[in-house]
Order: structure tokens, then sequence, then C-alpha cells
């Protein structure tokens, strides 16, 4: 029997309950290991049994994206949730996946160091973070996970453990696995540790923010839209050389005002953050994030939208015109990536065919699809396919949670 | 069997774009690392991707093995072309396809220099971040195969962080384009830096990067290689994260001096050029506590460049170092090997032991802050044995890097002349793992053979045969 | 040849991107690095081929290398010696003897060069036909000036002011009939700066067209040098940057001689914008409202170093200003003879430069080398357009200190 085999790893088991369930799909058992070694174990046996395995950190995002095909065991990382190594003097981490991202953040705060990624989803773990991909307002400055990632140790469906990278922050030997996990929604294997480079914690930080009218009355209708392209402005930030760390909108279906928040960090951030001021009409300067920044907009669906920079303010305007009652829109301005709230799928088809001629990307992250494709389109999709194929040839690891059905 | 392909490949591109003739051939026979030669079979000059992937698809109709090539300035040997194969040489690539401010990313061939794309933005305030030490000649093809960092990577990153989109052709000689806006996996991020084992990259968009409002170098001389390595934790320890931080040792020095006329201070044991950069208000602050701590960690002249031609004279010694050593040595070893930083004192003292050891000179250019060193290993190839003893220092120095938890390449690449060290600091389930992606890219071995990694692993089809139909593939019945 | 100067290569390829001919083309064996590995494969025992004599006869001899390489390779000294052995070596078509022989035979006698002057301007109308007979006739009338009249120099010009060196004056060849127009200004700009300027009429040709060609130039070499000692002079300054390049060679040219070694070491050689530095400005300046392009000569910047020294004596008038012209260290195809026996990359070259100058806007191109200036302006002239009036920076010095508009 599976169970007799899983169990005979010597990793806690547990029958699954309705609460495990990945995008409504219930597994059979849940294992808590609490090492590499007994991940890989665990997947031994799984690959042994031909059991479908689905990796969960801090199980936040767990009902996002499409169901697997199937799933019997939920790998729980709980229990890797170790800082393995910290060496201050060469700002470089090495921790377990199952770390979450604000245990971490109490950690390196006391060597006065940070892991300059914000993830807009409170209890995501390490593992989390990877898989997802996912990144918040300072990716306009410091890149997504991928960019920050030095190394990583995941173990394979048949079990086998394999590292890429190292723990120098320059390092070129060999393949970089962790730039194909990161953002691989688990489909490739079990990412079990991390190497991270750090950053120093700014001395200052400081938020410009602004408020701008949106109502426009066109002949009888009133609508909601933006009556000057952000386009401009957010250039003229964006090529500021006060060097902003973060460039954020935020706009609510419901308010006729949509804010620009942009942050200041590091040496002479108050200065700095002045000449921000001096672009913004209107703005305010704090040493506070507005209650928004970092965050989700409120969903049932949540997209997100990926445009060149350079036409996110185009992008703005297409989202405004669309007819999508109830929407929240929220995200990096600067970077041309934002996350799109919305009461149902229904409008995701219309939003892309908006943002196609820009070069943009919609993806539905969570939430009903509204028949839509969750996915935009993929270059390389044949590709991708034989990179699955090589690295889980009987699909077993979250099978169908994936781009093109991977 | 080479001729019939060269007739063949006559018929898919111009004749001046095939190249037969053996004495021309051999000016092929080696990139920037000379230690490794072999003449190509065929040497191509393809104009574009559909001439490249042409190429490939003949090299897969022949099963021969390609390699590709750009400016030929590799120090791994990544480029070493194969006797039996083509070489690819992407040198006539070489137009910018595109400069797009707006969306702060510009389009090249292949063969862009590096250098290039700054020089066509630079008026506009612009830049591309990378900076290899060869960058007015290196090629942005050859900078994506290596992942390519430079003396600024401190701060800003490698190629790999300022690349958005490729287009490349497979190995299969399929033109296929990667972009980071793109759901999928990132195989963007894994095809840069794997040495042209993946593909041929025929189209770059680069991220173009703003300026910064104020540049400042300070060089400083210290007595000793310590007092420079203390000043470097310092500045690391009070939160800066200068642009650069170089450090080169009296013997680099002593090179620089010979063959640009650097005139660093002089009885320097180490200089540090630390280069802060960034909006004015925050580089003045930074400087300020950079320039105290160097003289706290006992620096005994310190310059700082006031203009834009004093900074070029004091990255001139830097930038030159590895060429120059030519000056004051017959032959020697470009090595290149990453430790994390605050191990840098014991591994120079370990080179230091290994000089002694060996009787062998090594002289000292380092990225400082990120630890890596680049070790040059010198020698005289008409002495009898020193060339085997600087190998050996040269491997040495390779382990010392290992056993610290650093790598054998920061920034040249592992290329033929490094993959028998890739054992040493993956093992046999890492690389095995490694190959898993090149099998999917290249099943049939023939994207630049030989590279990378020590041997080769036999793709074979898809280990296990999937049960089921695959789940987009339409039911036709 | 010498292996010991081949090792110094290290094939770090810095070289690549400033040799013109890599540009053009892209190719290994047409870069320095490739031409020093064939160098090294002819050492190495490889016969000397066709293909490899192409590969050296299609190098410049601009010497951008030589400035680019960190490692310190002799590549001037390298593709001399090799010049020399694909003479000595290689077997040349019939027809490419015949054009290299009238050029020898022609260039580098004054005498010989004024006499031809007029059936060359005849020729410029039959270019077409001449082309056809071979492409070297044709780019020799394309490149040839309107003629000049032609100017007697004194054999002294008197200091004006008080006295502050005694200077020898290289008058050229090409310079010498082509251009008159450089040396009066030559001259003038020397004396308004205090020097006593001495003419010698026997000075003849300094030998650099056939030293850069691989032919023997140690009898031009000696008779310069014997005219200058007979004249008296503390130096002897040079407008022409082909000249003067190779006039600085002349001690290593003459090592093998230890009689002449010794008088060519004595024998202070300066260009002319080198020595004007180096002096130090005296007379007055009066402004010129001129936007000017300057074009570095190869000979000048490359081989001699000379990059500074002629814009800050352009910086020193009033009202004058510069304008860079993009890709400056790549060579514009004139390069001594390059352009009469490599037509064809020659004129994209030109043409490549010629467009570089236009970006620039400027009114006037300023070029302190003969061949520059006829291959620059021949590449706008085949473009249809006016060409841009190119002046030497004597001329615009003396322009300036004269107080009048500058004759190109």
């Amino acid at each position: 029997m599976a169970d007799e085999a899983l169990a005979s790893t010597g990793v806690t088991l547990r029958p699954a309950g309705a609460q495990d369930a990945v995008a409504g799909v219930r597994p059979r058992w849940v294992a808590l290991p609490e090492s590499t070694e007994e991940v890989a174990a665990l997947l031994r046996v799984a690959a042994e049994r031909d059991l479908a395995v689905v990796p969960v950190g801090g199980g936040t995002k767990l009902d996002w994206g499409p169901p697997p095909e199937r799933c019997d065991l939920l790998v729980d990382l709980c229990c890797l949730s170790e800082v393995v190594e910290h060496v201050a003097g060469d700002l470089v981490l090495r921790v377990q996946a199952g770390i979450t991202l604000e245990t971490l953040r109490d950690r390196l705060a006391i060597a006065g160091q940070e892991l300059a990624l914000d993830v807009p989803v409170p209890g995501t773990t390490v593992g989390g973070l990877l898989a997802t991909a996912l990144a918040g307002p300072r990716r306009f400055r410091y890149g997504t996970a991928r960019d920050l990632l030095i190394g990583i140790t995941v173990v394979l469906a048949d079990g086998t453990v394999a590292r890429s990278g190292g723990k120098v922050v320059k390092n070129v030997a060999g393949y970089d696995l962790g730039k194909l996990f990161t953002g691989s929604y688990g489909t490739l294997g079990v990412i079990t540790e991390a190497n991270f480079r750090l950053h120093p914690l700014p001395p200052e930080r400081r938020w410009v923010t602004a408020e701008y009218g949106t109502d426009v009355r066109r002949g009888r209708e009133l609508r909601r839209e933006f009556p000057v392209d952000p386009g401009p402005l957010l250039q003229e930030l964006a090529a500021s050389q006060a060097e902003p760390t973060a460039i954020e909108l935020d706009w609510a279906d419901s308010g006729d005002v949509y804010t620009l928040s942009v942050l200041v960090e590091g040496a002479a951030a108050e200065e700095r953050a002045e000449a921000v001021r001096a672009i913004m009409t209107g703005a305010e300067l704090g040493d506070k994030p507005p209650a928004w920044w970092g965050r989700l907009p409120e969903h049932v669906t949540l997209a997100e939208i990926r445009v060149p920079p350079g036409v996110a303010g185009q992008a703005v305007r297409e989202v405004a015109g669309a007819d999508l009652p109830g929407r929240r829109l929220r995200g990096s301005a600067g970077a041309g990536v934002f996350h799109l709230g919305l009461r149902d799928g229904a409008g995701v088809t219309g939003i892309r065919a908006r943002l196609a001629p820009l070069g943009g990307r919609v993806t539905v992250l969570a939430g009903p699809d509204g028949g839509a494709d969750r996915w935009g389109p993929i270059g390389a999709l044949g590709l991708m396919r034989r990179v699955k194929e090589r690295f889980d040839p009987d699909r077993r690891m979250s099978p169908g949670r994936f781009a093109g059905g991977i | 069997m080479i001729a019939t392909l060269a007739q063949r490949l006559k018929a898919v591109l111009p004749d001046q774009a095939v190249i037969t003739d053996p004495v021309r051939l051999r000016t092929y026979e080696c990139d920037g690392l000379t230690y490794h030669r072999a003449t190509p079979g065929v040497v191509v000059l393809p104009e574009s991707a559909e001439e490249i992937a042409a190429v490939v698809r003949l090299c897969q109709e022949f099963q021969v093995p390609f390699v590709a090539r750009g400016s030929g300035t590799g120090l791994s040997g990544g480029a070493l072309p194969r006797s039996d194969g083509v070489l690819i040489v992407t040198s006539r690539m070489r137009r910018i396809l595109d400069i797009d401010l707006p969306n702060r990313r510009a389009v090249v061939e292949p063969g862009v220099t590096n250098l290039a794309i700054t020089e066509a933005v630079r008026d506009a305030g612009y830049y591309y971040a990378p900076d290899p030490s060869s960058q007015q000649i290196c090629s942005i093809g050859g900078n994506v195969a290596e992942n390519s960092g430079g003396a600024h990577c401190l701060k800003y990153g490698f190629t790999v962080n300022h690349v958005l989109a490729l287009e490349l052709v497979t190995p299969d000689g399929d033109i296929v384009e990667l972009t980071e806006l793109d759901d999928g996996y990132d195989l963007l991020g894994a095809f840069i830096g794997s040495e042209g084992t993946l593909g041929i990259a025929t189209k770059i968009t680069v991220r173009l990067s703003r300026a910064p409002e104020t540049v400042t170098t300070l060089l400083a001389a210290f007595a000793t290689i310590e007092g420079g390595g203390t000043a470097v934790s310092s500045i690391i320890g009070a939160g800066i994260v200068p642009a650069a931080i170089e450090m080169m040792d009296a013997l680099a020095i002593e090179a620089a001096e010979a063959a640009v006329r650097c005139e660093y201070p002089a009885g320097a044991g180490a200089v540090l050029i630390v280069e802060l950069d960034g909006p004015t208000a925050e580089v003045a602050r930074q400087f300020a506590a950079v320039e105290r701590i160097c003289r706290e960690a006992g620096s005994f002249e310190i310059r700082v460049a006031a203009s834009a031609e004093e900074r070029a004279a004091i990255w001139r010694g830097r930038k030159s170092a590895f060429a120059a050593v030519g000056r004051i040595s017959p032959a020697y070893i470009v090595q290149d090997g990453v430790v994390p930083r605050t191990a840098l004192p014991e591994v120079l003292a370990g080179i230091d032991r290994l000089q002694e050891e060996f009787g062998i000179r090594v002289a000292n250019v380092f990225h400082a802050g990120d630890g890596n060193l680049h070790p040059l290993v010198l020698f005289d190839d008409a002495e009898p044995g020193q060339g085997e003893r600087a190998e050996t220092v040269s491997g040495r120095i390779l382990d010392l890097c290992i056993e610290h938890g650093g790598s054998i390449t920061g920034e040249h690449g592992v290329g033929v002349d490094k993959s028998r060290y890739m054992p040493r600091m993956f093992t046999d389930d890492d690389l095995a793992t490694m190959q898993l992606v090149r099998c999917a890219f290249d099943p049939g071995y023939l994207s630049n053979p030989g590279k990378i990694f020590p041997t080769p692993r036999l793709c074979g089809e898809v280990p296990r045969v999937r049960k089921g139909p695959h789940p987009h593939e339409a039911e036709l019945f | 040849m010498d292996a010991e100067l081949i090792k110094d290569c290290v094939h770090c390829g810095f070289c690549l991107p400033t040799c013109p001919t890599y540009v053009l083309w892209g190719e290994e064996m047409d870069s320095p690095r490739g031409r020093i590995h064939l160098m090294d494969q002819h050492v190495q025992g490889t016969p000397l081929t066709p293909e490899m004599a192409g590969h050296f006869d299609a190098c410049l001899g601009c010497m951008a290398c030589v400035t680019a390489c960190p490692s310190g390779v002799r590549y001037d000294r390298l593709i001399e010696l090799t010049r020399a052995e694909v003479e000595r070596e290689h077997v040349r078509q019939p027809q490419e003897r015949a054009i290299r022989g009238i050029v020898f035979a022609l260039f580098p006698y004054p005498r010989r060069l004024r006499l031809l002057k007029l059936p060359i301007r005849l020729g410029s109308r039959m270019k077409t036909f001449l082309t056809r007979v071979h492409p070297s006739l044709g780019a020799m009338a394309e490149l040839t000036p309107p003629p000049a009249r032609r100017v007697r120099l004194p054999r002294r010009v008197a200091a004006r002011g008080p006295h502050r060196a005694t200077v020898g004056l290289l008058t050229g060849c090409v310079q010498g009939e082509f251009f008159p127009g450089v040396n009066t200004a030559t001259a003038r700009v020397l004396a308004m700066e205090g020097c006593d300027v001495v003419i010698p009429k026997d000075q003849g040709c300094c030998g650099a067209l056939s030293l850069h060609s691989g032919y023997d130039g140690r009898k031009f070499a000696k008779r310069v040098i014997a005219a200058f000692e007979r004249a008296g002079v503390d130096t002897v300054v040079v407008n022409a940057a082909g000249c003067g390049a190779a006039m600085k060679e002349y001690a290593e040219l003459l090592a093998d001689e230890p009689e002449w070694a010794a008088r060519a070491a004595a024998f202070k050689v300066r260009d002319l914008a080198e020595f004007l530095v180096e002096l130090g400005p005296v007379a007055k300046r009066h402004p010129l409202e001129l936007t000017v392009a300057y074009h570095d000569a190869c000979h000048l910047a490359h081989a001699q170093g000379v990059r500074a020294q002629p814009r800050e004596l352009l910086r020193g008038i009033p009202g004058l200003s510069i304008r860079e012209v993009a890709e400056s260290s790549i060579c514009c195809g004139s390069a001594g003879t390059y352009n009469l026996f490599q037509p064809e990359p020659a004129r994209e070259l030109g043409d490549r430069k010629a467009a570089r100058v236009r970006d620039t806007g400027a009114d006037l191109l300023v070029s302190a080398n003969p061949g520059c200036t006829l291959q620059i302006t021949a590449a706008m002239r085949r473009a249809g357009e006016q060409p841009i009036p190119v002046a030497h920076t004597a001329q615009v010095l003396d322009a300036s200190l004269l107080g009048r508009r500058v004759v190109a």
C-alpha cells in the first residue's frame, strides 16, 4: 500500500482534510518532511507508487491557478523553516523553503539587512514566493525573486536532490536551475532550500503620495477614465535621477481619484523625495506608506497585467475604458506590472484584447477565469513542454497547474 | 562529409560567408583563451536569424556539431571550434535594430558590441549596465552566452538581469522568442549563461538604464592588501553598496603601470578603486563615509576623480590589467574564481602559500565587492616545467575557492577550460539535472558539445512514456 | 619576421573594433589579431599563400590597433616586416605589379609628381575608362584635386618678434604639390610664433610611402637627415601626419648602420601641432566664428599619439567651436597608398567617414594630413554633394593669427 510505503520513510504523515484541497482537488495524504532528504525519500516513494505530488508552503496561494489533474500527496514544507546560514559580512543568506518572509524579515533586521522583495501576500514562504514568482512594489529597483536568488536546492520527481548556483553572488558555473524553478508552480520538483543576496536595510524611507482625479462627464454619461494620460508623469518619475525604489498606483472603481505613491529609500532620502515631490503636483511626503501599499487588491478573480513600462499609462487608460464593474487596479506602474481585482472572470477576455496591441499580457492568477485561458500567449511552449517532460516524464508534479496545461 | 556540408552551406549562404580555406580557418582556432585550439571544419558568417537557422538545420541533417562565436574574446574557451563541425560567427550581425527610450530598451543583433549600445544611447542619458572589461569589443551575443558581469555588477547585476527578451535559433533550427512578459518557465533566465549549449541568440532586447546623476570614483592606496581588504569589509558593513569596488595588488599595479602608465601611487601594496553612483545627495553622504573608512583602514593616499578624463585614467589601469600582465611575464593564466567576501583574507593568504610552494608569481586583480578573484598566474613558457607548475597553481586556487564555499567561475564561464572542475563543485546528480535542460533543448548533443559538462549525458528518448494524451492535445476522434 | 614580437599578442581582441577592415567585413583574418595569427602561421612554416598576402595587403596600416592594444604589441613593426616579406616572396599579378611600379616611381618624387599633375587631371575626365583598365587608375583619377598654383617657398623665413627657436620645415611630396597653401600657412604660423624657419631645397621625400608599403626607405631617410643637418635646425617640423610618423622611426630604420643610427637618433622631429603646444602660444589669436570638425589622421593620432594638441590649438582660437567626428579612431581609407591599391574598401571607408563628418554639421573640416583631405573630399563628391571645405590645422591657425578668413 502506498500509505505504508510513505510511512516507511519515517516522515510525519497525516490524512488530508478538506482544508488541504488544492484548487478544489483534495489530496489523500499530507506529509510534513523536516529535511531535504526526507522530501527526497517521499518523492522516491511517490515515483514508485505513481503518486501525484503538490508542494505547499504557507498555503496562501493553494487555491490559485487551475486545479491539478490529480493530487495524491501534499508535501507541506512548514517544518523546513530554518535559516541555514546568514553571513552578514557577505550579504548572503541560505534558508529552507518553508520559512515565511515575515519571520525572515525580522531575523535579518537584527543584522541591519533585508531580502529586498516585498511579497504582497502575508504568510508567504520562501518556497511559495519562488514557485509563484510574485513580486511587490520594489521590483522596480531590485527586480523579482529570480534576480536575487543565487542558489537553489530542489528535489526532482524521482527523488533526485539537485543544487545549482551557490552562496556567492557572482557565479556562472553551470546552468541556473534557480531561474527555471522560479515561477514554475511546483511542476518541475520541490524547492527545499534557497540562497539569496541581501541588501543593507536603507537608513531612511520616504513616500511621496498624490491623488489625481479621474471623473469625466462625456455627454450625459459619467465615465471613469483618466482624463490625462498618466504616462508622461510615470516616465518622468521612472527616469528621475532621484532614483525612486518603487512607483505604485492604486485605483478603485468606486473612487473618483487614483493614487500614485513613490518610495525613495537610502541615504539622503528626504532630499531625493523632495525632488520627486517637485515632479508630482499636490503630493505629500511622509515616512509611512499608504495603507494599500504592497498588498494585492481585493478580488474574487485576480489578474496580473504586464506591459512594457513605456505604455503603463496607456494600459491604465485601457483598463479604465473597459467595462469592469467593481475592479480595483493596483501595482508597479514604474515597472509595468499591475494586479487587477475583479468580481468575476467575465472581463478577462476583453481586457486581454485591449492590451494585446500594447504588447501587454494578462494572466488570471486566482479565482474564476470566466472561460478565458488563465495564461497569456507563450512564445516557446514547445520547449517548455520538453523541459517538463525531461524533469517529470510521468506528469506527477502539480500536473496541469501551469501555463499551457503543463 | 564536411566538404559536402560546405557545398550545401554555400547554397544557403552567400559565397563569401562560407570559409573553407585552411589558412583562413586557422585564424578561428581559438577565442581569447589561446591554450585550447582546434581548427574549425567550416566557418560561416551569417547575417540573419534565418541564415543561422538554415545552417543549424543543415548541421542536424549531417549530424555535425556547431559552435557559435561572437568577437572571440571569451576566456574559458567557450567558443573553441570543433574540427568536425561548423563555427557560426555572428560578427556580421551587428545592427542596432531599435532604440526605444520610453520603454527603456534596445533591440540589437548578437554581434553588436557591448559598448556600442551605451554609445548609441549615451547622449539621451541612458546606458547599458553590464560592463565586462572587454566591453569595447565583446559582443552582446557572447555576453548572453556567458551571462557576463563586469566591474559594476556588484550594484547592478549581470546580463541576465538586463536582458528582457531573446530571439534564438534552437538546436533544432527553429526560431523562437523568449520574453520576460510571457507566462511559463523562465527559459530566458535559463538560456542566459548556457554558453551556447542551448542554441544561438539572434536578437537581444536589453534594458537601458538611466545614467546616474553623479558618479564619484576614488582611488585609495594601501601599503598592504590586508589594509584594502579591511576597507572593503567596513564599506559593506556600513550598509553602502558601491557601484564597484576593485582591488589590485602590487604585481598587478606594476603590470598596469608598464602597459598604460596609469600612475597609481608609488609604493602601493594594493590599490582600491571605489565607485559610487546615484543621486548627488546620496553619493555625497556615502562618499564621505567611504573616504573616512579608507583612511581609518590605513590608506596613505586617496585620489578622487574630478572629471570624466580622470575617472577614465583611474579605470585605465584596472581595465587593461589582464593584457597588461603580458608586459611583465612571457606567459600567464587568467584565473576567475569567487569566494564569499569574508573569506578573502584566508584565500589570499592561501594564494601566497601556493606562490611560495611552487615558485610561481601570482598577480591579483579582483572585484573585491563580490569576492570575484582574477589571479593572474605568471610563468615563462620557455622554462621547462613552469607551464605545468602554473597550471597546478591555477587549479589549486580554484580548489581554495570551492573549499571556502565559492565558485570556479564568476564571469568567464566554464567553457572547455573548467569543465573538469565542475565535479568538484557539483555532485553527479546536480550535473545530471542540469543536463536535463540540455536534453530538452538539444537532445542530439550538437550545440557546442564538450563545453560546461565534463561528460555528456546521453539524452535518448524521453525516459518514460507519458500515460494518456496530453491534456492540451486536440482529440481527433 | 620576428617571432618574439608575435608572441606579445595575447589574443584579447581589443584591436578588433578599431580596425577599419574588421569594421567593414567582420572577418577574423581581416583584423589585426587575425593578421598576427596569419603571420604566426607563416613563421611556423605555412607558405605565404595568395589568400594570406591578400589579408596583409588589405591592412591600411592606420595603426589604430597599436593605440588600442593593452599588451603593447608592435603591430606597426610587424606589418612593416610582413609587407617586406610579401614583396620578397609573393608574386603579384603582372597588372598589379605595374600599378605598384607607377605609384612608387611617382609619388615619392615631387618633380615627377609635378610633371604628371596635368596628365592625371586630364585623366579624371576619363575616370570610367581608367577604372575599367584598372580600379587603381580610376581611384587615382578620382582622388586628384584641382590643380593648385605652385608656390615657391623661400629658403628661410625670419621669426616675427623675439626669436624663440630655429626649425626646419619638411614640405612633403603630396602636401607640397597638391596643397602648397598648407606649407605657406605653416611657415607663417611658425614665424609669427617666433621661429626662424629653414626650408632646405634638397630635402626630397621622407620615404613614408615606401616604408609603409614594404619597400626600402633608407636612402630617402638618409637624404632627409643630411639635408636638415646641413640646415642647422633644432627641430624639424612636419605638417603631414604620414611623413612625421615615418621620420620618427628613422632611428629604428637605420639601426643596422651605426653611423646613421647615431645621426638618426639626434634627429628631432615634431608634428606641427605637437611642436606649437610644446612651444606655447605667443602670437595674438583673432576670433574666427566657425564650427569645425576635427579629423584624427591615423598617422597623427595612432602612429604619433598626437590627439590632444591639435584640439588644444583649435580651442585656443576665440569664437571657434569644435565638434567631434563619431568613430574618430576609424581610418578614412586613405592610408598612404591604400586608396590606390585597394580602391574598393578604401571607397567604403571614405563614404563612412564622409557620412560621419557630415553628421557633425560643421562648417569646416580640419585635417592634418593631405591624404585624408583628398580621400574625404572625394567621398563627398561621389555622394553628389558639395564637399565640406577642408583645411589643415596650420591654415586655421594662420587665419586666426592674421585675422583673416580661412582659405582652405
